[in-house]
């Protein structure tokens, strides 16, 4: 075990998910099958984690700090946080161990910032996070997803897909460093209302959000505190949903639940290969 | 026969008589069962001092002297019956140094989940009386039901022939034994299928044998040996973890991601 690990993997038996009878030992095994996939987006970044040490159907809690007895090896970054008034020792995860211990203390979901700990204040991510209002569900987000496509297309910006794990859609745009979180937030929230005009069930503004049937570009989500679910990761619902990466060929005929922790691990593709290598230009 | 490998006590813990009517018959009492559990004592981790355990009053810390212990009973919440020494002594059995055997019964008769500790009784003094009282429990094959008292203890106890000696064991109080159908997960056993009985019966009847308590050993107890030897010589010891079915599970995966890893 040491050879492979530095991780000593504790109560593996601990019911997570009760009601599909997956346990502990489940959890860090499906970390470990994606992490090829997951560990580039957490490299580098102050991760969050939902942790649910009981299992989804008791509390869980965020977590920002790097927890008592945290391992030596385990990187962190430590800043000053404004809320807290002191200074905050953060999760790096760069490496396949730190992501199994963060499995071993149950953090089902992994929150990751859109800005690397390198300068926190310039995203290399810019999200559309589509986030639908009952009635509208997973359908409706991935319609306005399709038509975001089609704007960014005309732009000639290359957006990624993957399902959010409950019923929203985020749309990606990997870019270079260069823009504050302000510019990024005002980039979204531009094409959000151009959206809005030309289609009654977008909306741009948190303050449209209790209209029932729409879907909300949420461009406030474009922070420096603000943090997203990370591709490939758990969500801490009954079902064991994954965020999952689509192809944009996929996504119309996506359902929710469709990707989980049961099918996630075997996909073959990987629909966002090519993100690293294709910065885009959103100026 | 089975095979009994204890070390014998140098010293008995009781002696007094075995009296059935007018016979007494003196015999000491030595234990039979030596418990092997280890145990470790507590020290502080970093430099091995020993610790000890004080009785400190809960209220001001302070120690109490054994001068000045009594013993109680809460009869509700931080409310105490207090007893003194002698009120207690009073209560107790009267130790009269003798097992009064008052009945006889066929030790199979005894249901075996009364049986606690054993002794073996050893003629004091004199062995002549001894000599005929084991000859007669050995031609009767019977085992006499009485009761014994050791320390402060009265213990319902049977006498009877093993080995070419008397044993006495000491028997549980029937308030302290559990029905087992008492225990309610027993009531919601379902009836298995004829076939899955005879699959169970199958392998039971292959797996027939005989009882060897030699098979059974203490492992932990001898592996604690092996590293304080290996911790005088001043050897490092690495900490070893059992691998169960699940950490083997995860290793196997983790060996292939590993791979992947160093591919890309």
């Amino acid at each position: 075990m040491e050879d492979l690990t530095r991780v000593r993997f504790t109560n593996l038996d601990k019911p997570m998910y009760p009601e599909l009878r997956l346990i502990k030992k489940d959890v860090i095994e499906y970390y470990i099958r994606v992490a090829p996939r997951v560990l580039p987006f957490l490299r580098g970044r102050a991760l969050v984690r939902t942790r649910y040490p009981d299992g989804v159907e008791a509390e869980g809690f965020y977590e920002k700090d790097a927890p008592p007895g945290t391992p030596g090896w385990v990187r962190t970054h430590v800043k000053y946080s404004k809320s807290a008034d002191r200074d905050t020792s953060y999760v790096v995860c760069d490496d396949l161990d730190t992501l199994l211990w963060l499995a071993n203390l149950a953090s089902l979901e992994l929150h990751m910032p859109l800005s690397m700990v390198t300068d926190t204040s310039k995203p290399d991510f810019v999200l559309f996070d589509l986030d639908p209002e009952p009635p509208a569900g997973l359908g409706e987000a991935v319609q306005a997803a399709v038509l975001l496509r089609e704007a960014l297309d005309d732009r000639g910006v290359k957006p990624y897909v993957k399902t959010s794990g409950r019923k929203g859609v985020h749309v990606l745009i990997h870019v270079e460093p260069v823009h504050t979180f302000r510019q990024t937030r005002e980039y979204v929230h531009g094409i959000a209302r151009e959206l809005a005009v030309m289609h009654g069930f977008i909306v741009s503004e948190r303050s449209q959000t209790n209209v029932p049937g729409t879907v909300l570009v949420d461009h406030p989500q474009n922070s420096e505190r603000s943090t997203m679910v990370a591709p490939y990761s758990l969500r801490a619902v009954r079902e064991a949903t994954v965020s999952t990466p689509v192809a944009w060929g996929d996504l119309p005929s996506v359902r929710p639940f469709d990707h989980n922790i049961f099918n996630v691990p075997d996909l073959a593709e990987d629909p966002w290969r090519d993100i690293w290598d294709e910065p885009q230009d959103i100026t | 026969m089975s095979v009994l490998k204890g070390k014998p006590s140098t010293r008995s813990v009781w002696t007094g008589r075995i009296s059935i009517g007018l016979v007494n018959v003196p015999v000491k009492a030595y234990t039979m069962i030596k418990d092997q559990s280890f145990s470790f004592k507590y020290v502080r981790r970093d430099d091995a001092c020993p610790l000890k355990y004080e009785r400190v009053c809960t209220l001001d810390r302070e120690v109490v002297p054994w001068s000045e212990v009594g013993q109680a009973v809460e009869v509700r919440k931080d409310e105490y019956v207090v007893f003194s020494k002698e009120e207690l002594d009073a209560l107790r059995p009267e130790s009269n140094k003798k097992i009064s055997l008052r009945k006889f019964v066929p030790l199979s008769q005894v249901d075996r989940v009364f049986f606690d500790k054993s002794y073996v009784l050893a003629p004091d003094k004199s062995g002549d009386s001894y000599g005929l009282l084991l000859k007669a429990f050995k031609e009767k094959g019977l085992a006499g039901v009485g009761t014994f008292t050791l320390r402060t203890k009265e213990y319902p106890v049977l006498v009877y022939h093993y080995r070419d000696s008397l044993v006495l064991t000491t028997l549980r109080y029937s308030d302290e034994v559990v029905d087992p159908r008492s225990y309610e997960d027993l009531g919601k056993v379902e009836e298995p299928s004829r076939e899955e009985l005879d699959i169970a019966l199958k392998i039971m009847e292959n797996l027939t044998g005989e009882f060897d308590s030699t098979e059974f050993k203490d492992t932990f107890k001898e592996r604690v040996e092996e590293l304080v030897e290996q911790k005088m010589k001043g050897e490092v010891i690495a900490v070893e973890e059992p691998e169960t079915e699940e950490v083997r599970e995860l290793m196997s995966a983790l060996r292939d991601t590993l791979a992947q890893l160093q591919k890309t």
